[in-house]
């Protein structure tokens, strides 16, 4: 492991997934000195082993976040842990968001708008898509926002896509190949999937476009360093609270270091980013940094996840292809509209054909919670061979109440914990409704013999840090630089002013790539 | 994967227990018992529950999972609340519960026992098919009265997960489904236990 350095650097970052290695990478490449200082350990990829109690390693831990609302984020299960963060289990659905994603107030009146339009986006999706590489059919995803055909062919569809498809099909509706960024062939030197249903557990072979797959390699080899077990606890400022100066972390032996440097970039998740602000005030900085607009930690959201299974006559073996499916639908996705009559808002997609393992969460066991003893056993052997799924994706309204504060408990290092206070908008709920109904309709059409959904759980979190074009009621402008400071910029999700309905990595990415740019074209500006 | 810390009680505590007659459940409507070979073969000595516990724990496991007695529930709980929290395999670490997961597991199990005294006059781990299963039911839909530990239904399905977990979430438990494994890198061992 490197030495943390002792001089003054060009950009210290806080968090080693998408955002974090994404931004590493860039400024590293443009000849600054990086070093990325991450919270949990090292995960080599020989420890990425195939096994779903394993794989739990890849998630939670760290200081637990609180919740107080009547909805639950899910940080233990979203967030990542280790070098990678959470890319290391993420599933790679990388779509992208429409143009009404962009300028849902404008729109319809709600949430809030972005900054930027889906073509100021476009380049980087773009970008981005050639550098990891998507598997996908554009022409046949016919709700894709345009831009350059995806770089690899599909994936391969086996029983249980074809089935669901079928579904669609009775009911008027299509499906095209799901956007994965994982190897349909070898790419770029990497090699094709093995579809074995592992993606939960890490990717060991580099078939799957994470953050140690893609841009840390890159980074490294433009001369970044990268830190396990080194946990920021406060962003530093200079004494007239003008500007930030570094970083201090409290390293896995127990000393308190400091990081100084000319830039900082936090991107350690949606939830720890706001807590390491809000646990960084100063006597200028009263509540917290970046926060004159008090909108720090506000607008929370989560995609509201519709999981729908069903038991098909057809032998599906479920255990077998990729998490994140192999079919799309954005069937209304491009009217928030389509199911207003019920109360609801917004937009949402199914990803359809996951790999199911017979544990985990996401696996088969939990879907039936009611069964138990010998019940349990036979459907277990049945639905091993003939279940199906899909799971929607389904938009959050950003409201502002909606909010990441500190907790008065402490966490081992002396920093306040997160307190989530997250209760989703009827409309939210009613969305969910609707693409459960229609869920079920689609499996019964198919030919189920039994056709059932799981609760709502939140899946991916995004907003806390959004960015706006005005310093009174946003964080961050479009580039993630705050308003407030301008060498402290803000990665990830948590920069979503709206949820949209769609997988946030491949977003986060492009995020980071126009960011990033802009940073190196304006670094003198930045730094003063 | 760091060794737990043996705590209380000793395997010579356990064994001495199980001698005694505390680790015999019964299943099926069979008395079956916890044999210290069997014991030490899934990972005893136990280093956080108590026998009473463990006791209760392996038959609601079994209850709820069959087959997850014999394929380890109690020494894969026991294991694994004793280990470092970043080393941590149970689902519970992402569904809320504040850690340490140790008094959710303690306070449930007493209560599942609590609420076998109340009605039947006897540990869980010792009812008979029907009173379990009724027990079972009522717990797992929340109308258990008196009820002191963690919110029935959830404490239920956390240990029906983690029993699934130790069943069918290894290499003999997808053999015995008949779903083949494909491990791109085999775990070292099934769930971090000591061989």
């Amino acid at each position: 492991m490197s030495e943390l350095p002792n001089e003054k650097i060009d950009a210290v970052i806080v968090g080693s997934g998408a955002a974090g290695s994404h931004f590493a990478a860039r400024l590293a490449q443009a000849g600054k000195r990086v070093a990325i200082l991450e919270a949990g350990p090292a995960r080599p990829k020989d420890e990425l082993v195939s096994s779903m109690l394993w794989a739990r390693r890849l998630k939670g831990g760290g200081a637990p976040v609180l919740e107080t609302g009547k909805g639950t984020v899910g940080n233990g299960f979203n967030a990542g842990r280790g070098v990678g963060g959470s890319t290391m289990h993420h599933y790679a659905v990388w779509p992208r968001l429409h143009e009404n994603d962009f300028r849902v107030k404008s729109l319809y009146g709600r949430s809030r708008d972005w900054p930027i339009a889906y073509t100021d986006l476009q380049p980087y999706y773009d970008r981005v898509q050639e550098e990891c590489g998507i598997s996908g059919d554009h022409l046949a995803e016919t709700t894709r926002p345009p831009g350059s055909p995806y770089p690899m062919p599909p994936v391969p569809v086996s029983v249980q896509g074809r089935v669901v498809a079928q579904g669609f099909a009775a009911m008027g509706m299509k499906v095209s190949p799901i956007p994965l960024a994982v190897n349909s062939r070898s790419y770029k030197g990497r090699p094709s999937c093995l579809w074995d249903g592992w993606c939960d557990a890490g990717c060991p072979i580099g078939a799957l476009a994470n953050a140690q797959t893609i841009h840390l390699p890159q980074a490294e080899a433009a001369g970044a360093t990268i830190h396990p077990d080194t946990e920021v606890v406060r962003v530093l400022t200079s004494a007239d609270g003008k500007r930030v100066t570094g970083v201090e972390a409290m390293t896995k032996d127990g000393r308190r270091v400091r990081v100084m440097a000319d830039v900082v970039v936090v991107a350690a998740f949606t939830i720890q980013s706001p807590r390491l602000l809000l646990a960084s005030a100063t006597p200028q900085h009263p509540e917290g940094l970046a926060n004159s607009s008090g909108n720090l930690g506000r607008f929370v959201t989560t995609h509201g996840a519709a999981p729908i299974f069903g038991l098909h006559p057809k032998v599906t073996t479920p255990a077998f292809g990729a998490f994140g499916g192999q079919l799309l639908n954005q069937e209304h996705y491009d009217d928030k509209n389509a199911h207003a009559s019920s109360g609801a808002f917004g937009s949402y997609q199914w990803m359809i054909a996951n790999a199911l393992k017979p544990n985990g969460l996401l696996g088969i066991a939990p879907t039936r919670p009611d069964l138990r003893g010998p019940a349990l056993t036979k459907f277990m052997e049945q639905a091993s061979e003939h279940m199906i799924t899909m799971t929607g994706v389904t938009e959050d309204e950003a409201l502002a109440e909606n909010r990441i504060t500190l907790s008065p408990r402490k966490d081992a290092l002396g920093v306040p914990l997160a307190s989530v206070d997250y209760t989703p908008a009827k409309a939210s709920m009613a969305l969910w409704d609707a693409a459960i109904a229609e869920g079920l309709e689609v499996f019964r059409a198919a030919g189920t013999s039994e056709a059932w959904n799981a609760p709502r759980a939140p899946m991916h979190i995004m907003g806390g840090t959004v960015m706006g074009t005005s310093a009174a009621d946003s964080v961050t402008n479009s580039y993630g630089q705050t308003h407030d400071l301008p060498n402290l910029f803000v990665g990830g999700a948590g920069l979503f002013p709206t949820s949209g309905g769609v997988n946030p990595t491949f977003t986060v990415h492009a995020l980071a790539a126009r960011s990033s740019e802009y940073l190196v074209k304006n670094w003198d500006s930045v730094i003063g | 994967m760091p060794k737990p810390e043996s705590a209380k009680p000793t395997r010579r505590e356990i064994l001495k227990a199980g001698g005694l007659g505390l680790l015999t459940v019964t299943l099926g409507g069979q008395w079956v018992h916890l044999s210290p070979a069997e014991a030490q073969a899934a990972g005893a000595p136990l280093a956080v529950f108590t026998p009473e516990e463990a006791a209760t724990l392996a038959a609601l496991g079994e209850r709820l999972v069959p087959g997850s007695w014999k394929a380890g529930v109690l020494p894969f709980v026991d294991y694994q609340l004793a280990a470092a929290p970043e080393d941590c395999m149970l689902m519970i670490q992402y569904l809320g519960v504040d850690p340490p997961f140790t008094p959710f597991y303690r306070t449930g199990l007493g209560a599942l026992d609590a609420a076998a005294q109340a009605r039947h006059q006897s540990p869980f781990a010792k009812l008979e098919d029907a009173p379990a299963e009724e027990l079972i039911a009522a717990m797992a839909e929340g109308k258990l009265e008196n009820w002191a530990g963690p919110p029935s239904p959830f404490f239920y399905f956390v240990l029906r997960n983690d029993a699934c977990d130790v069943m069918y979430g290894t290499e003999k438990g997808f053999a015995a489904l008949g779903v083949h494994y494909a491990a791109h890198i085999r775990p070292p061992s099934e769930w971090g236990e000591i061989s």
